[in-house]
């Protein structure tokens, strides 16, 4: 690929990704005029009408830059997957992490008493948004150690994505033994948080979201020759001096990172991973990881944002939860391009 | 099929050897169709269930309101030692006074309570939310056992109780698919919909099947009434005060604020409180999805926050999602949730004796929002987060 031809999809997705971005800011439930809009966040009086820059500042900016950073987080984190794997079905969620990041979600909300030590904890806090965020890092960590331990012991990738998944598998039983014996007003909010949500991430949460999410996207592009050299089978990869071993443990701790952040804050939000790296190799049209990795941000914040937008549409007080608007929106979208583009490129993987 | 009575598979077991002896004596002439006899009771508020009583029995129905009272659900109530009656044949039957029951919700407990027939209890959909005194002794003693909820029912343990009737939480159009074991073990399910009534009232009215089923008919009804008297006093005082303050309920969770709709037995209470509620002309009996952002205009502003949920203090509430200190309700101090009486269990009596007491709940409602109008400012279910 010469660089000419890339320019044109990069230009045109980044428009695209500024308009998105001001779309969701301007989409919402209550009608703001749009010269309003830029006045609240260009200059932020305490004059205002303060219900109109309460909702701007305080609830449409904070979910569209939420939405920016768990489009990147989730699109690499799937990339990276995808690459480690060779596998087109690979997701963030495929070693288990958003499961581990679920069950401890659900260990604070659905506990109904029946542990001891978990009401420990609820008499201590209420299950505040801390509280979820925390018990989330702590089962996504716990899942990725394990994946870490045991990728350890094992040479072959393929066995390391089929234990990765068989650990998903636990998790999910362990969960669902708790939402069996749980109120159901427990299992309502359980159900509520794996729906998915980028509207309950504000003020310091959504700073440490940035922070983590910012530093595993730039651990992924500098291991961008790593995932290259992945791609071309591992025997290649051990040729060109890699130690396949030590590749793989960092990609896995920059997923973990990535899915297991964006996880705890937002819920597990869906198809966004799978989707955007096969769209990103198709705008781009290359297998080049130092191209694929900013596409895939580029592509995941667009989709992101535009779903966003559709789950608030005008005129209705209700907002769709955001893992409906990505699966429901999103996957006719990557069939129509897809169908379009006749054949995958097979060769991105294997 | 639903079997009608224990007895009933002997008696058709006779009566299928009176046709092999060639008679047509089966038809046996004892067991005339009851006499309609005047109503002992009236049920005035609730829409969901009406009782027509017969000579030796009662015949409950009960309506799914969704298909317009046309699909009803039958229940007969026959006293013990009358025979069923034969005209209506097919129709679940419950042995009157019953004498050991199950239920599923804690508003069922403070319906037994209410009807003075809480040691009648023997089985509980979950036992860890227990108020009730009587209840909580019954379990210490082994007496209650627990029987699990909708899906999740022990079918065996409930048949090894062998209770004269199951009382679940039901819509009445879902038909009792889940419980088909049940039925065919002779144990009669009653669906409660009480939650689908749209006024505190009607909600609690539905003692009044409880009543019917340990033949406590008049007296509950003499209860109730008063009951009903005092909600309808305060009411008149709360409706007609202004002015009215305005209120927000409930917390959003992920993005969604569920609102109770205009129908809802929540917003009935809020008007006869004599609260400004913004979706008091909504449409719907449950609640209201709505995102963030379509209440913050209203949250903003509101006077007061009720019914705020999980939380015990302002920090809690803070500590939920930080933009809720921006709300007038959070910086006034105007934070009242319902759970003064949380039990050293963590079971809310709000959940479960505030049910059959709608006028305690609306005088603590008036009491907040219009200080002074009644007499006394203690409040019963509700506390003010400090």
């Amino acid at each position: 690929m010469n660089g000419q031809l890339r320019k044109l999809p990069l230009t045109g997705l980044l428009l695209l990704l500024v308009l998105a971005f001001l779309l969701d800011i301007s989409a919402g439930a209550v009608r703001i005029p749009l010269h309003d809009i830029f006045r609240i966040l260009l200059a932020p009086s305490p004059g205002d009408d303060s219900s109109w820059s309460f909702i701007i500042e305080k609830i449409r900016l904070p979910k569209a830059i939420t939405a920016v950073l768990a489009g990147c987080g989730l699109s690499v984190g799937g990339l990276q997957m995808q690459t480690l794997f060779r596998n087109p079905l690979a997701d963030p969620g495929v070693l288990g992490i958003t499961a581990g990041a679920s069950l401890g979600v659900a260990a604070v909300l659905l506990s109904g008493g029946s542990m001891a030590t978990i009401y420990a904890i609820k008499e201590l806090s209420s299950p505040g948004s801390w509280l979820i965020a925390g018990a989330a890092c702590i089962g996504a960590g716990g899942v990725m150690l394990l994946v870490l331990v045991l990728s350890g012991r094992l040479r072959d990738n393929v066995l390391m994505l089929i234990i990765g998944l068989m650990i998903g598998s636990i998790t999910l039983a362990l969960i669902s033994i708790w939402q069996y014996f749980s109120n159901p007003e427990e299992v309502k909010d359980f159900l509520l948080w794996t729906f998915g949500s980028l509207g309950g991430v504000t003020g310091r949460q959504l700073l440490i979201l940035g922070v983590t999410v910012l530093t595993g996207l730039v651990a992924a592009f500098l291991s961008s020759k790593m995932l290259d050299a992945l791609l071309l089978g591992e025997n290649y990869a051990r040729s060109m001096g890699l130690t396949v071993r030590r590749a793989r443990t960092i990609i896995v701790c920059t997923t973990s990172l990535l899915a297991g952040s964006i996880t705890a804050f937002c819920g597990p939000i869906g198809f966004i991973g799978i989707a955007v790296p096969h769209l990103a190799r198709l705008f781009f049209n290359t297998s080049s990881h130092r191209v694929l990795v900013p596409a895939c941000c580029l592509i995941g914040t667009i989709l992101l944002l535009l779903c966003d937008c559709i789950s608030q549409w005008p005129g209705t007080q209700s907002v769709l939860p955001i893992n409906i608007i990505t699966s429901l929106v999103g996957a006719p979208l990557v069939i129509l391009l897809l169908v379009r583009k006749r054949d995958l490129n097979v060769n991105a993987y294997r | 099929m639903v079997r009608n009575n224990r007895g009933h598979g002997l008696l058709s077991f006779f009566a299928s050897l009176l046709l092999l002896a060639g008679g047509c004596r089966q038809r046996a002439a004892e067991y005339a169709p009851g006499r309609k006899i005047n109503p002992r009771i009236s049920v005035r508020y609730a829409k969901g269930f009406t009782i027509d009583y017969y000579e030796g029995y009662r015949d409950v129905s009960i309506f799914d309101r969704k298909a317009g009272r046309t699909d009803t659900l039958h229940y007969l109530l026959v006293e013990k030692g009358v025979d069923p009656p034969v005209n209506r044949p097919g129709l679940p039957v419950i042995v009157t006074p019953v004498e050991r029951m199950a239920v599923i919700s804690s508003m069922h407990i403070a319906m037994a309570e209410f009807a003075g027939v809480a040691d009648r209890i023997t089985g509980l959909g979950s036992i860890q939310y227990v108020n009730s005194p009587i209840v909580r002794a019954g379990i210490r003693a082994g007496k209650v056992k627990q029987v699990g909820i909708d899906a999740g029912i022990n079918n065996e343990a409930v048949i090894a109780m062998h209770p004269g009737v199951l009382i679940v939480m039901s819509n009445p159009g879902t038909g009792g698919g889940t419980y088909k074991t049940l039925t065919d073990a002779g144990i009669p399910v009653l669906p409660d919909a009480d939650w689908l009534e749209t006024t505190p009232l009607g909600r609690a009215e539905w003692v009044k099947l409880v009543a019917a089923l340990v033949d406590r008919d008049e007296t509950v009804e003499t209860k109730f009434d008063s009951l009903a008297r005092s909600y309808r006093r305060l009411a008149d005082i709360g409706s007609h005060a202004s002015p009215k303050p305005s209120v927000i309920t409930d917390m959003p969770f992920k993005g969604t604020w569920y609102v109770p709709a205009g129908e809802s037995f929540m917003a009935q209470f809020l008007r006869d409180a004599g609260a400004d509620y913004h979706w008091s002309d909504t449409k719907g009996t449950g609640s209201l999805a709505l995102g963030f952002e379509a209440v913050a205009p209203v949250a903003l502003t509101a006077d007061v926050w009720i019914n705020l949920g999980n939380v015990d203090s302002k920090a809690d509430v803070a500590a939920k999602d930080n933009r809720f200190s921006s709300l007038h309700a959070f910086q006034t101090g105007a934070l009242y949730n319902y759970n003064r009486r949380v039990n050293d269990l963590g079971s809310n009596d709000y959940w479960e004796s505030g049910s059959m007491h709608p006028d305690l709940i609306l005088a603590d409602l008036i009491r907040i929002l219009h200080p002074g109008l009644l007499p006394g400012d203690s409040l019963y279910y509700y506390k003010q987060l400090k």
